[in-house]
């Protein structure tokens, strides 16, 4: 990420404000920056979402694709997740520069994603002929501005743009004997929707001073020495609990931290299903004449 | 020849436009804060983003400074679900590079680059859907964002992807148009002194045929140019506006 | 569009060390386990009614260890552990110089491989680190690094590189372990030692530093909360917590409670880590000494 300076009469000026619950740009320690997603921007995706989190921007786009499901979980789809830092959010990540952030993030989410629950209900609908064919989501995340809370940012456009996927329905006609022949529903309104309730939203913590926060623009991820990222659903369940940066936390600390985290990602859930719900009605209502506002 | 007709008889393309129409072109510019300047570029279904880092010190080697000028530096990459397959890699496969030193060599020869000796200029261009003229589009959209940068150049530079079939020139085709093999130009212009920066063409042509494309092309530039002309003085006066001026 | 793909197969292929000497199976072969059928693995054994786990433990029992520091010549620091059958060996290279094409920095800096041995797993493993071992590499990194006194080394790195030989479960708790005790024993000054503990929910019992069957073992039911691992790194003299990471879904109050089970087991090493220390350095000193007598 683009490296930032911070002079110590700063970061003194930000712990201090965050230890009286009032941040630099006038938020309380866990509140969200204002937050804008758009669904279904890139119409050769089969689901796509682009979420801007103040300066953090990230577009992610689902595109379904047959194969052959992995012989240990015969009966299940699955999920691939990529995640490419482009060049536009900083020059260092040009080439492979920002191949060591990128692999970070996909890992992070293939943790999030990986527990049970979430892989049954998602999952299994993805199957297509049990250990024959089944679907795999490839889940790209291109992350074009990074201004703070990146893991953050990424998890909620990628459970957007699930919601939003669709995949088109496969009928299996079975020829007498031979293999199962695989036909494309004509219809292309005729689609699969993926269920995201089980889906988690990221809420990463970072303790700045004797406190902690939500949503850290750059400046303050400068100021905190170590944060915990948690994995939390929609019914304040952790699928995914990790201390990142480089500093170590009281254990009292984590547990403060976790109870905050899940309040706040219970609140976040339940905004973005409120968001979701309205992107839906306002697409059938506007049909195929909806244009994405996307970038202008 | 198999598929669709290119033109039909009643001179209409597939997607409805007459042979030298363009497509829709959306743009914007200034959408990111952190780059000194970026632009959003649609034309027609391609969409690209570009965003211009500099002139600033030489990052990396030092080997590559220019004593009397600035190296421009760039990077075409294509978001893994911009075409209707999957890519598998968003960048350095063999038509990025391609893509990458064209690229260069167009902005190398636009740039004012003698302004800034030992310096260095990061163009980064992305495309987030792709529907044909691909690399026109690239170009647009870094010029865009060249200026929201405030680095000097000598012109627009526009660009264009032009076709011919069946003694018609389409100007600006798409990707459907693109897949029927037909004689394909991509051309980059500085409009106003009407000279070439970048000219590149695929498959054969009869040289009869060939100024009557070139004019085309010139044509279709000029027209690009008279819209990000556009785009950029209601960009500046908007801004103007914002800082409080009337 | 065919050139390129080749092109990349090749480049592929380059990448990879190939044993040209072997046999290579069919591409598509797989080891037989993959076969073998979650209900195969006895579910229910893993806690008898005496409350005793299937290696005669109770579940808040951590396996017997060994410990020997100074097992390779060549580096600064190196260390062997074993927790019954899971055997790791951990070399420590450094300080040195950074690499010419770095910047300078004020801070030294640590990096962490992290590898499994390719016999050391039920599957083989490759000789490339896969994306796992890369994201176990992250965590050991992040879990080492608060406890190194990084500003005393400017301008130089400390190379920290983990095998593990034998994997019976536990497998990153006991690398953080034996990377601690290799720094420790390379003479890098540290502010504590970092110890860490791995835990099993399973039902209703904690399952402290749980072997591979038991880390296998599928979760109770689809619709199931409450299940899964952690892993705590943990730097007992101060009392903070360096590394932690969650597999599964689970309640914060349930997460909570294993993670003060893994601090439980982690004070429970702590005294043999002193203990190895004092005992490797005593022998030193006493070769030390003999050589001093000889050449009086």
């Amino acid at each position: 990420m683009t490296d930032l300076l911070l002079s110590e009469a700063e970061k003194m000026f930000i712990i201090h404000g965050v230890q009286d619950n009032l941040r630099v740009d006038g938020r309380s320690c866990d509140d969200y920056r204002h937050i804008e997603l758009e669904t279904d921007v890139v119409s050769s995706a089969n689901g796509s979402a682009r979420l801007k989190l103040s300066q953090t921007d990230v577009l992610v786009g689902v595109k379904a694709d047959l194969t052959t499901p992995p012989t240990d979980n015969p009966d299940v789809g699955t999920l691939e997740f990529f995640v490419d830092c482009s060049a536009n959010a900083a020059p260092t990540f040009e080439g492979r520069g920002g191949e060591d952030l990128a692999r970070d993030i996909s890992s992070t989410l293939a943790r999030a994603y990986s527990s049970d629950r979430c892989s049954s209900s998602m999952l299994k609908a993805l199957c297509v002929v049990p250990s024959e064919q089944c679907w795999v989501l490839y889940i790209d995340i291109l992350i074009l501005e990074c201004g703070g809370s990146l893991y953050d940012a990424v998890s909620i456009a990628v459970k957007a743009a699930l919601s939003s996927t669709k995949v088109p329905v496969v009928k299996v006609t079975s020829s007498d004997g031979g293999k199962p022949e695989l036909e494309l529903s004509d219809d292309p309104y005729d689609s699969l929707r993926i269920n995201v309730k089980h889906a988690p939203c990221n809420v990463t913590l970072s303790k700045i001073g004797h406190s902690h926060v939500v949503d850290a623009s750059l400046e303050e991820e400068v100021c905190s020495l170590a944060s915990l990222m948690m994995a939390v659903t929609e019914e304040g369940t952790v699928t995914m609990l990790k201390k990142s940066a480089c500093g170590s936390l009281h254990p009292e600390s984590i547990y403060e931290m976790l109870e905050t985290g899940k309040n706040v990602g219970l609140n976040l859930n339940k905004q973005l299903t409120r968001q979701l719900l309205d992107e839906e009605c306002l697409h059938t209502q506007m049909g195929t004449n909806r244009e994405p506002k996307g970038f202008l | 020849m198999a598929g669709v007709e290119v033109v039909s008889e009643q001179g209409f393309r597939t997607d409805g436009r007459k042979p030298n129409e363009l497509r829709r072109i959306r743009c914007k510019q200034g959408v990111f804060s952190h780059a000194d300047g970026s632009a959003y570029i649609e034309q027609g279904n391609t969409k690209v983003l570009a965003t211009v880092y500099g002139p600033h010190e030489i990052r990396g080697s030092r080997s590559k400074a220019l004593h009397d000028r600035a190296y421009v530096n760039c990077q075409f990459s294509m978001a893994t679900f911009s075409t209707g397959e999957r890519k598998q890699r968003p960048r350095g496969d063999r038509k990025s590079t391609e893509m990458t030193m064209h690229m260069k060599q167009t902005f190398e020869a636009t740039i004012l680059t003698q302004l800034y000796p030992r310096s260095q200029i990061d163009i980064f261009v992305e495309v987030l859907q792709a529907d044909g003229g691909n690399f026109a589009a690239c170009v647009n959209a870094a010029t865009l964002a060249l200026i929201d940068a405030g680095i000097p150049l000598k012109d627009y530079v526009c660009a264009c992807t032009v076709g011919f079939v069946d003694d018609v020139t389409i100007v600006d085709i798409n990707h459907l148009e693109e897949t029927n093999h037909i004689a394909e130009f991509t051309v980059a212009m500085l409009p106003k002194s009407e000279q070439f920066v970048m000219l590149e063409m695929s498959s054969r042509l009869h040289l009869d045929h060939l100024s009557k494309v070139m004019d085309m092309a010139t044509k279709a530039c000029k027209d690009v140019h008279l819209v990000l002309d556009r785009a950029v003085r209601d960009h500046v006066s908007e801004v103007w506006q914002q800082l409080g001026n009337t | 569009m065919l050139t390129s793909m080749l092109t990349s197969i090749t480049i592929y292929l380059n990448a990879m060390p190939l044993d040209r000497m072997r046999i290579p199976g069919p591409e598509d072969s797989k080891p037989p386990f993959v076969y073998e059928t979650p209900s195969g693995v006895d579910v229910s054994n893993l806690v008898k009614t005496n409350g005793c786990r299937k290696d005669g433990r109770k579940a808040d029992h951590i396996r017997p260890m060994f410990i020997k520091c100074g097992i390779i010549s060549q580096a600064q620091g190196s260390v062997y552990i074993e927790f019954n059958n899971t055997k790791v060996i951990c070399g420590v290279y450094g300080p040195r110089e950074f690499g010419k094409r770095e910047d300078f920095s004020m801070n030294g800096r640590l990096t962490c491989d992290f590898k499994f041995a390719t016999f050391s797993c039920k599957q083989r493993r490759q000789h490339q680190q896969d994306a796992e071992e890369k994201e176990l590499s992250q965590l050991l990194l992040q879990s080492l690094s608060p406890a190194v006194c990084l500003h005393k080394f400017p301008k130089a790195q400390v190379d920290i590189y983990v095998i593990i030989l034998e994997n019976d479960g536990s497998a990153l708790s006991a690398a953080v372990t034996c990377g601690s005790l290799a720094l420790a024993d390379a003479g890098i000054e540290m502010y504590d030692m970092v110890v860490a503990c791995s835990a099993r929910k399973y039902f209703n019992s904690i399952l402290l530093d749980p072997t591979a069957a038991e880390e296998i073992v599928p979760m109770k039911t689809n619709e199931s909360v409450d299940e899964g691992e952690m892993t705590v790194a943990y730097m007992p003299s101060l009392n903070q917590v360096s590394g932690l990471i969650l597999k599964g879904e689970m309640h914060t109050q349930v997460c909570a409670q294993i993670m003060k089970s893994c601090l439980e087991g982690c004070n429970l090493i702590y005294p043999v880590l002193q203990q190895s220390l004092i005992t490797s350095i005593r022998k030193s000193l006493s070769n030390v000494d003999l050589q001093g007598s000889k050449e009086l």
